[in-house]
Formats: structure tokens, C-alpha cells, sequence
């Protein structure tokens, strides 16, 4: 899906991004929670989000899979381009673009029921499969995750009776299963000890080859490992976006240089 | 030794003895506790005591024969309990059939679709539609329902369904409008806020996390609700299932009203019958002391007892352990 296109200003090739934030504005009922945000996440890179609680980094995450959707008196205007449409048109096909831009969430939520069935579950909503093809896909991205070698022997177990840890990862090879463009992790190591957490960080450099990720993230340590480039959150605007490096080194903004050497948050 | 500060000073020397300060209040207190506790035992020993002992004379007099036996003879003295026993499990087995998925239906709207002021409204109109005393469900079944059985939906049920093979046989007859049918779907809407109410209940408890997690792959309101919210509520769903059985099971008046009361057993739903609970209320005003229809009738009683006991106990086995997860 990437399309090479000719950046008129420069003259260089350029990648266009997979998800294009533009104006975006977001309202809780009367609380306007985010505003005029723009933003780019770039094709096969980890653009983490930071910022103190209730930014509005979360609901941001939120609003890129039209989560928000499901709840009233959650609205949001400005756009959000993705494959060439804006996502929040009200014609769109809201099963399929969850399906296109998978989620983890910030504690592990096996579904009840088998291993197996937590995998092929999001797949059989929108592929129908030979039992063949669905045991390799279950198999592939179980291997993708590094969970293949302890889950293989008891595929039909509940998924409930695997570590945090393990449940995370679970959640994670479920969301790739459905083959997305693009993978949105909401503090997905927040509840986890630090052995996962690492593991899932690992994991997370390794799929960018295959998937634009956006992550949430409280740990800026993480942020730091993790993500090509950082958006800094603040009450609901977009304070500073930059590469990781530039930003945990020589931030521009005041506000930046405040949260990032611990001065609140 | 450290000294205290002067203005708090031991109370060493305080006597321990059982009779100190606010012990007198305990003790009464206590017991009266202690006596409403056992109270309820000495209730439920009394109604299995007066239940198995009175209809001891029919057991013994029928023997096992009293539970298959369709008769029930005032004049030759013969009673068995088959009829209403079958009556029973029908009206409730029906009931069940309608209650279910009208419940499943009324929850999953009001949990997953109804706009929140309204969700409320009809939240409480089930509440209130728990409290309706029975006596008015049984007028309102004899006035309304009845004659729309008779004049509508049986005689055309009986056109289309009547000559199919198999199932025909349940939809032939007379339209009395009173009949099984008509029992159980009395019995349908008088336990359908029972169901409801467990499971709206149940619904609402499952973590938003869950659901979203299924939303997040792409599955729609009806695929999140069979696939994740369902099995994960099975168990206390069975629970309010069971609450609802029970109820129907013992449902006295309602029943009474729109039954038939006729000792028949047979394959169609529209002919009259009884339960169990609706020949006791009928036969009890008529029966003398110490007559072996009383026995028999004592000794329904004392089944109905044992399937409402299975039946809630049954419930209270799923609820826990579906709460518990």
C-alpha cells in the first residue's frame, strides 16, 4: 500500500504516510478533548504518544479506529485519511476498517475461549478459510509473537489460563491475524512485569518491517526505546512531534522539556 | 523505662470478665440474630414435614405407580400424578420457549442499542412488569388472551401446521383458547423480567475492554454478542434461565385461569389440561380431612417441591459460578 508520490516542494520521492491526522477535533459531550491536532504516522515506523493523563493521547487512538462509535456523545471532526478516505465519513465501513487498523489494549483481553479460537476469531469475520490455511495462519502469527513454542501443545486450552505476559502477546498475534495495515497499542505494557515488557518491545521493532504502528505509551523510557517518533500531548493539542531522538534530547518546546525531565505528569 | 506523657495514663487493672460494659445489648441482640437464622429452618423442616407425612398415605397407597398414573378419580378413590406433573413441565417447557429469546432480545436492546434515557425507562417497566401480582396476569390471560387464542391464532395454526407430519400433531383440536398453550405463554411473560433482568444484568458487567477488543478486529454488535459476550456470561444466564423455570414451575393463579383444568394428558397443545400447582388450588377447597384426595394432593405437592428445589438449586449453582469469573 505504499505509494511513492512526488513531493512537489522538494522534488525528492516521498512515502505517503499510512494515517494522515488533519484538523482533527474531538468532543467527550461538551468537553472538547482534543484540538486541531495534525499529525502523521508514517508507513513501517513506531510513532509512540506521550503526555500526562487525560491529554487526550488515548482518545486519539481511539478516534483511529472509530472506537468512539460506540459510544454516544462522542463526535469528531477534521479528517483522518487512511488509503486515500477520510475515515471518520459516515459512509464508511466501520467492521472493515477495524479490520485494517487492528488494536491492543493496556490489559490483556482474551476472549473466552480456546487459543486457537482467540486467533481465528477476528479472521473468520472477514476471510472464510480452509481448515488448512486457518491452522498455518494461527500457526504464523503465533510464531510471529514468539508464543508458537509454548502454546503449540494445548491450542484448545482457554486462552485464560496463559500468564499476562502471554495473554498480551496472544491479543497482539490476534490483531496481526487479521492481516492490518496499520496496529494501534494503548499502554499495552502498562499491566505487565518487565521480562514481558521487554519481550513486547522486541516484538514491536520487529513488526514495523510489516506494520505502521502507533503506540500510547506512559513510559518514556519506552517511548524512547520503541517509537521512530514521538508526539508529545498536552491538554488535548499536540504540543511538539519529532524523531525519538531529537525529542528526548533537545526538545523544542518548554512543555516538552518539562514532562520529559519529570517536572509534572 | 520511657515515661508517658502525663495526660494519657494506662488503663492497666480494667477487668476482662464476661459481664463488661455493652455485653447485656450483644447478648440479646445475638440471639435474636441467631433466632430468625434457625427460624427459617424450623419453616422449610415444618412444610417438608406436613408435605411428605400428609401424602404419605397416598404414596404408600399407589405406591411408584402414583407418579406414572394419568388417573385422577374422586369416586373410585384412584389418583396419579403423571397428568400434572406433564401439565407442569409443558406450560413451563413452553413458557421457556418464549421467554428466552424474548428476554435475550429485550437485554440485548437495552444494553447494547436503546438510547440511555430510554434503556432506563423500559429497564424499570420490566421491574414493574416482575411485581404484577399473578391474579391480574390470570384475569388478563382469561379476558384477553383466551379469546384471541380462540379466535385467532389457533384456528389458523391449526389450517397451516395442523396436517404437517409430526409436529401437526401438537397444533390440532378444539380451539378452547384455554388449553397448554394458552398456560404457557401466560406463564412466558410472567418470567420473562426474571430472565431479563439476569441478564441485562450480566451483560452490563462484562469489562468494556472485552467487547471493544471484539469491536477492534472488525465484529459487529450481534458477532460480539454470540461469540464473546455470551459465552462469557453463559453460566449466570443459565442462572436467571433456571430463576425464570422455577418461578414458572410453581405459578399458581395465572395458570389456573387459563389452563382448561381438564385431567388430560395428550399430544396437542390447545387441549385443556393442568399442572401441578393448578389442581392443588382447584381439588384442595373440595377434598375432606383425612380423605386419601388430600393425601394425593399433599403428595403433589411434595413433588412440585422436590422439582422447584432441583431447579433452583440448580439456578444458584450457575449464578454463582457465573458471578465468580
Amino acid at each position: 500500500m505504499n505509494k511513492i508520490i512526488m513531493d512537489d516542494t522538494t522534488g525528492r520521492d516521498t512515502i505517503l504516510p499510512a494515517l494522515a491526522i488533519r484538523n482533527l477535533n474531538f468532543w467527550y459531550g461538551s468537553n472538547h478533548a482534543l484540538k486541531e491536532i495534525s499529525l502523521d504516522f508514517p508507513v513501517h515506523q513506531v510513532t509512540g504518544m506521550i503526555g500526562p493523563s487525560g491529554c487526550g493521547k488515548s482518545t486519539l487512538l481511539r478516534i483511529l479506529n472509530r472506537m468512539y462509535d460506540l459510544y454516544p456523545g462522542q463526535r469528531a471532526t477534521g479528517e483522518v485519511l487512511f488509503d486515500g478516505r477520510n475515515i471518520l465519513s459516515p459512509g464508511l465501513d466501520v467492521n472493515v476498517l477495524r479490520s485494517r487498523i487492528g488494536m491492543v489494549f493496556q490489559k490483556p483481553t482474551p476472549f473466552p475461549m480456546s487459543i486457537y479460537d482467540n486467533i481465528a476469531f477476528g479472521v473468520r469475520l472477514h476471510e472464510r478459510l480452509s481448515r488448512a490455511d486457518m491452522d498455518q495462519r494461527v500457526e504464523g502469527v503465533l510464531r510471529r509473537v514468539a508464543l508458537w513454542n509454548e502454546v503449540k501443545d494445548r491450542l484448545n486450552a482457554s486462552a485464560a489460563a496463559l500468564s499476562g505476559g502471554q495473554q498480551q502477546r496472544l491479543c497482539i498475534a490476534r490483531t496481526i491475524a487479521t492481516r492490518p495495515e496499520v496496529i494501534l497499542l494503548d499502554e499495552p505494557t502498562s499491566a505487565l512485569d518487565p521480562i514481558s515488557t521487554a519481550r513486547i518491545e522486541e516484538l514491536l521493532d520487529e513488526l514495523k518491517q510489516e506494520f505502521s504502528i502507533a503506540i500510547v505509551t506512559h513510559n518514556l523510557q519506552q517511548a524512547a526505546r520503541c517509537a521512530d517518533r514521538v508526539a508529545f500531548f498536552y491538554m488535548g493539542e499536540l504540543v511538539e512531534v519529532d524523531t525519538a531522538d531529537k525529542m528526548f534530547t533537545a526538545p523544542h518546546a518548554k512543555r516538552t522539556q518539562d514532562y520529559i525531565t519529570g517536572r509534572f505528569g | 523505662m520511657m515515661e508517658l506523657p502525663s495526660t494519657i495514663t494506662a488503663r492497666d487493672g480494667v477487668a476482662m470478665d464476661t459481664n463488661a460494659r455493652g455485653r447485656f445489648g450483644d447478648l440479646v441482640f445475638g440471639m435474636i440474630a441467631r433466632l430468625a437464622g434457625w427460624f427459617i429452618l424450623l419453616v422449610m423442616a415444618g412444610i417438608v414435614i406436613v408435605l411428605v407425612s400428609g401424602g404419605w398415605r397416598a404414596f404408600s397407597a399407589f405406591g411408584p405407580g402414583f407418579i406414572t398414573s394419568t388417573a385422577w378419580n374422586p369416586i373410585s378413590n384412584h389418583f396419579g400424578a403423571a397428568t400434572s406433573i406433564f401439565g407442569t413441565l409443558v406450560t413451563t417447557l413452553i413458557a421457556l420457549v418464549f421467554a428466552v429469546p424474548f428476554a435475550f432480545g429485550v437485554a440485548f436492546w437495552l444494553v447494547e442499542m436503546a438510547p440511555p434515557a430510554l434503556a432506563r425507562f423500559i429497564e424499570t417497566a420490566v421491574q414493574l412488569l416482575a411485581a404484577v401480582p399473578s391474579i391480574i396476569f390470570g384475569m388478563w390471560g382469561f379476558f384477553i388472551v383466551v379469546p384471541f387464542m380462540a379466535h385467532y391464532i389457533e384456528p389458523v395454526v391449526t389450517h397451516y401446521l395442523g396436517h404437517v407430519p409430526g409436529i401437526g400433531l401438537l397444533f390440532r383440536g378444539a380451539p378452547y383458547g384455554t388449553g397448554l398453550l394458552s398456560g404457557g405463554l401466560i406463564l412466558a411473560i410472567m418470567i420473562t423480567p426474571f430472565i431479563c433482568s439476569v441478564m441485562t444484568d450480566v451483560f452490563v458487567s462484562i469489562p468494556a475492554v472485552l467487547k471493544e477488543s471484539a469491536f477492534g478486529l472488525g465484529a459487529t454488535r450481534w458477532e460480539v454478542m454470540r461469540q464473546v459476550v455470551l459465552p462469557w456470561s453463559r453460566q449466570a444466564v443459565m442462572g436467571g434461565i433456571m430463576l425464570g423455570t422455577g418461578r414458572a414451575l410453581g405459578e399458581t393463579m395465572a395458570v389456573t385461569f387459563v389452563i382448561g383444568n381438564s385431567n388430560r394428558m395428550g399430544w396437542s397443545l390447545f387441549a385443556p389440561g393442568n399442572t401441578i400447582a393448578s389442581l392443588i388450588a382447584l381439588e384442595f377447597p373440595e377434598s375432606s380431612a383425612g380423605s386419601l384426595k388430600l393425601s394425593a394432593l399433599l403428595a403433589l405437592g411434595a413433588i412440585l417441591m422436590i422439582i422447584s428445589f432441583i431447579t433452583l438449586a440448580c439456578s444458584r449453582i450457575f449464578l454463582q459460578r457465573g458471578t465468580s469469573n
